[in-house]
């Protein structure tokens, strides 16, 4: 049987088997199906309950094969290609007809109760179910009692039940329970009345509850949001995307039709994501048709043509006293271009507004070559510091199967985790503490290599910095991987590490700058203390998303969304992975009356196409406006080829920032240790599906819970909280109870920590209200 | 559902003692007790309701999702109220053709509601095999005492009476 995992296995390649008379390789430890579909990618042997991340179960009996014994004494016989272990020589038989009448039948059996509702069905065009049963030649079957049904369930904002179309091959319960480590979802009943889903209705609570749409190999759960904007698949022009929503940097296939992205699925990477995407990958990607995405730029307040805004832009950075911010959200190429245009300019660019977070993404760079997040279930020892799962919600999939392969894992954490039930070790820290905790954990004796698994949001840059500082004596093999919800941090930060947030901070506070242009990145959003006490100072936007101080800015230029432009994006471990363009944005309308509104394309209409400028093309505009072009070309180059000294094209595996780049980082010294107290303290509180971008996807953003200041049960009988930041202004939060949280913390959301200009760790003096 | 609900109020103290030594019993793998706990509970209430389906679900410390998969797996754990009586009538091959068919038909006019609901007061129930093959057509009563044979005047007599009772 074919042992189930999420990694795939390497084993040489040896020998092989006969399948119809044509040699089939196979690995040591496959099945027959497994070798077969690895080697014809589509197989003719037709399956439902086999997945390449569960294994084999032999449920669904529908991959039977004519087993031929070579000893003369045994004759044929019907056997499961799933259960069946591939050995050299084997003689195995699918044409015959025996062997297909067998495939007929079981097909006859799975759709006895199967509706033929294909034509209002999502999955119709994909239906995997669709396809073995056109594959097995089933077409007629006679059947007179009534068909089962079912009461589907409403399952939420993203996955859409019909429970009639079942066909009972357990896909769905195994992944989510054994694989997701749900426990909102189950299989209920017997026999042939047999019921996948919840206790009641209600969203499916695991951040990769989406996935079930993929794995469900008919049209039991489908993609709601999909359905909103539904095109059948075959309609689709899909992509190698690459998702900006993690610093995991999963492999994407954004389909898009029409003008519009109407769906993410997950693409198969075998070193970061081999089977599966998590929510955020998955929905985020609404956020391009969030209702309030700025399309119009702007001049103090009042809507302009983009070239007047440029206009006055390029006249303003003439005058010398502009300042740049890049954004490690966005793609390499834009960032190099802003700050090749800061350079021209001799003027000052950072990539981090705040310090602290320019800190850690200088420490994050200096990390030695971190690991593949696929290759965390190889560690026999893991650390996990903070809330990975909420940061990058696949990685619990990598760590229950390192569990599952009897990995040690440890966990230090302050907000509750679903990692419990696979820790070792479990301790509840305010995180202040987490360093001493790390620290402690480190000094126990270990002989094997061991991953440090660390949410860089929940720590500071002196915990990277000092565990960064022994990876030498640690056992060879052993790493640390830091998860971050930026997209591309490394890669728009390389430059702009070195004191560049402070420096640009100081010069934005003298008298020598009073105007900052900024790219993806809203200042009041990372530091709304200092943003509120320097209020004199002209804030130039350009991006995709309404920030906080989109409509108070002095211009505002709407750019393209990074799924309507080509990107680069070096994730944690610093793989350099490019995203083709998942769409050109367009409109339906009315050829002869565009006001009229949306009219089918196929009905007749016309598309307008609705692309914005990319933040290169606005940099490049600007940069002739100031009669600048050529060197801010050569400057771009230069940054470029130094940085890639390869480029991957969409759908490549990537390629490494090259360690003799990342050695510069190492020079650093520590950065000073935070003073703290035995009082409370603040940590963020955060919702898997939160992320810059993701915040804009209304379906999945529907499920994050309101605003609010969460401690430990028992703590306080206080209803509110009032928080004060260093300028005097407050915050009131209601209080909720959260269960398995640490004590004497206020886990608030990352907004309000901005607001106030706190830090995860940092001490408070709460003010509790009734 | 899949919130705690509080059961302190529904449960006696004695009881939930009770189910808490159950629990010690199995040591490192308190999820092994679940079928015990489910049987004490419904042996006290008749049924399984949701409080008492969350209060199995903390003791044994796995989620409700999977004490629900259980209970609706066994059709000897019951999630609706019965009533006051439960009859059983095996439903399996030899009681099919020693004539159960039949007798499930009598029950259901006779408590007028579909077999599997409760008239208010007694519940017919189809069940899989009794294992009373020999003595076919076999029935269980009220989770206690088995009635095999059971001849339709036998049945009627039974049914009747839960009926005086109510």
């Amino acid at each position: 049987m074919c042992k189930k995992g999420i990694v795939p296995t390497r084993c040489a390649m040896a020998e092989v088997f006969y399948l119809d008379g044509e040699a089939i390789p196979f690995r040591a430890g496959q099945n027959v199906l497994e070798a077969v579909l690895a080697h014809r990618q589509e197989s003719s042997i037709p399956y439902f309950c086999f997945h390449p991340a569960m294994g084999s179960l032999g449920a669904c009996r529908q991959c039977g094969v004519m087993v031929y014994p070579h000893d003369g004494k045994h004759p044929p016989r019907l056997t499961m290609a799933c259960l069946l272990p591939a050995s050299r020589d084997l003689q195995l038989g699918r044409a015959e007809a025996k062997v297909q009448h067998e495939h007929q039948l079981i097909s006859e059996l799975l759709m006895r109760n199967h509706p033929h509702d294909c034509p209002i069905c999502d999955e119709g065009g994909q239906c995997h179910l669709q396809n073995m049963t056109v594959a097995s030649g089933h077409a007629y079957r006679e059947y007179e009692p009534e068909k089962r049904r079912y009461q589907s369930q409403e399952l939420g904002p993203l996955i859409r039940q019909e429970m009639n179309r079942c066909i009972t091959c357990y896909r769905c319960v195994r992944f989510y329970q054994d694989l997701a480590g749900g426990e909102d979802f189950g299989v209920f009943g017997s026999r042939d009345r047999v019921f996948f889903g919840r206790l009641e209705d209600g969203p499916l609570e695991s951040p990769l509850a989406g996935n079930l749409a993929e794995v469900c190999p008919t049209g039991v759960f489908t993609d709601k949001v999909y359905h909103q904007d539904y095109l059948r698949p075959w309609d689709l022009e899909e992509s190698a995307g690459i998702c900006p929503h993690c610093s995991i940097g999963c492999n994407t296939r954004p389909g898009a039709a029409r003008g519009r992205l109407r769906r993410v699925r997950q693409r198969s990477h075998g070193e970061i994501n081999p089977h599966f995407l998590c929510d955020r990958g998955r929905y985020g990607f609404r956020y391009v048709a969030a209702e309030d995405r700025p399309r119009q730029a702007q001049a103090g307040g009042r809507r302009q043509d983009v070239d007047s805004v440029l206009d006055r832009l390029a006249a303003r950075l003439a005058e010398g006293r502009s300042a740049f911010l890049g954004s490690p959200r966005e793609d390499l190429d834009s960032n190099l271009a802003l700050f090749a245009l800061a350079r021209v300019l001799d003027a000052p660019f950072a990539a981090f507004f705040e310090p602290w977070e320019e800190a850690k993404a200088r420490e994050i760079l200096a990390l030695p070559h971190p690991p593949a997040p696929a290759r965390i279930s190889a560690y026999a020892e893991i650390l996990v510091i903070g809330a990975v799962d909420r940061v990058a919600p696949t990685l619990p999939l990598f760590l229950r199967a390192a569990h599952d392969r009897g990995a040690a894992i440890s966990l230090l954490r302050c907000l509750p985790s679903p990692l419990t039930a696979l820790a070792g070790e479990d301790r509840l820290l305010p995180p202040a503490d987490l360093l001493d905790a790390a620290w402690d954990w480190l000094g126990q004796r270990h002989h094997r290599p061991f991953l440090l698994l660390i949410d860089s949001e929940s720590v500071g840059p002196e915990l990277l910095h000092l565990l960064r500082r022994e990876i030498g004596t640690w056992p060879d093999g052993s790493g640390i991987l830091p998860v971050y919800r930026q997209g591309n941090l490394p890669g728009a930060s390389f430059y702009a590490v070195d004191g560049h947030a402070s420096r640009l901070r100081t010069a934005l506070a003298g008298h020598d700058y009073d105007h900052l242009l900024a790219l993806g990145q809203d200042p009041q959003e990372m530091d709304g203390p200092w943003w509120r006490s320097h209020g004199d100072i002209d804030l130039s936007l350009i991006d995709h998303r309404r920030s906080l101080s989109w409509d108070d800015a002095w211009l505002t230029l709407p750019c393209a969304a990074l799924s309507e432009r080509p990107g680069l994006y070096y994730n944690g471990e610093g793989r350099l992975q490019a995203a083709a363009v998942a769409y050109t944005p367009a409109r339906e309308e009315r050829h002869w009356r565009s006001e009229l509104g949306p009219f089918p394309l196929a009905a007749g209409g016309a598309l307008r196409e609705e692309l914005l400028p990319s933040p290169v093309e606005l940099c490049r505009a600007l940069a002739e406006r100031l009669g600048l072009s050529e060197r801010w070309q050569e400057r771009l180059r230069f940054h470029r080829d130094f940085l890639l000294r390869s480029e991957p094209r969409p759908g490549d595996p990537g390629v490494f920032l090259p360690a003799e780049l990342r050695a510069r980082f190492r020079l650093h010294s520590a950065p000073p240790p935070r003073a703290t107290d035995q009082g409370w303290s603040v940590c963020r509180f955060s919702h898997y599906s939160e992320e810059e971008l993701a915040n804009g996807a209304r379906e999945l953003h529907s499920l994050a819970p309101a605003s609010a200041a969460w401690i430990a049960p028992g703590q306080q009988e206080a209803r509110q909280v009032r928080l004060r930041a260093a300028d005097g202004t407050s915050r009131t939060l209601p209080l909720r109870e959260l269960p398995d949280m640490a004590a004497k913390v206020l886990a608030i959301p990352r907004a309000e920590l901005v607001f106030l200009g706190l830090r995860p760790g940092d001490g408070v003096d709460p003010e509790w209200l009734d | 559902m899949s919130s705690p609900t509080s059961t302190a109020e529904s449960v006696p103290t004695t009881l939930l003692s009770r189910l808490q030594q159950v629990v010690e019993h199995a040591g490192s793998h308190p999820e092994a007790a679940v079928c015990d706990l489910l049987r004490i509970l419904q042996a006290e209430h008749g049924w399984i309701d949701d409080e008492r389906l969350q209060l199995v679900a903390r003791l044994c410390g796995i989620s409700p999702v999977r004490v629900e998969e259980l209970c609706t797996f066994y059709p000897l754990v019951l999630r609706e109220d019965p009533g006051r009586h439960v009859l059983r009538i095996c439903d399996s091959i030899a009681c099919h053709l020693a004539g159960a068919p039949g007798l499930l038909r009598m029950a259901v006019a006779q408590s007028g509601v579909p077999l599997g609901q409760s008239n208010g007061h007694y519940s017919v129930l189809p069940h899989v095999c009794l294992g009373l093959c020999e003595r076919a057509p076999a029935a269980f009563v009220d989770g206690k005492n088995t009635v095999a044979p059971l001849s339709a005047e036998a049945l009627r007599q039974l049914l009747q009476g839960w009926e005086r009772e109510s």
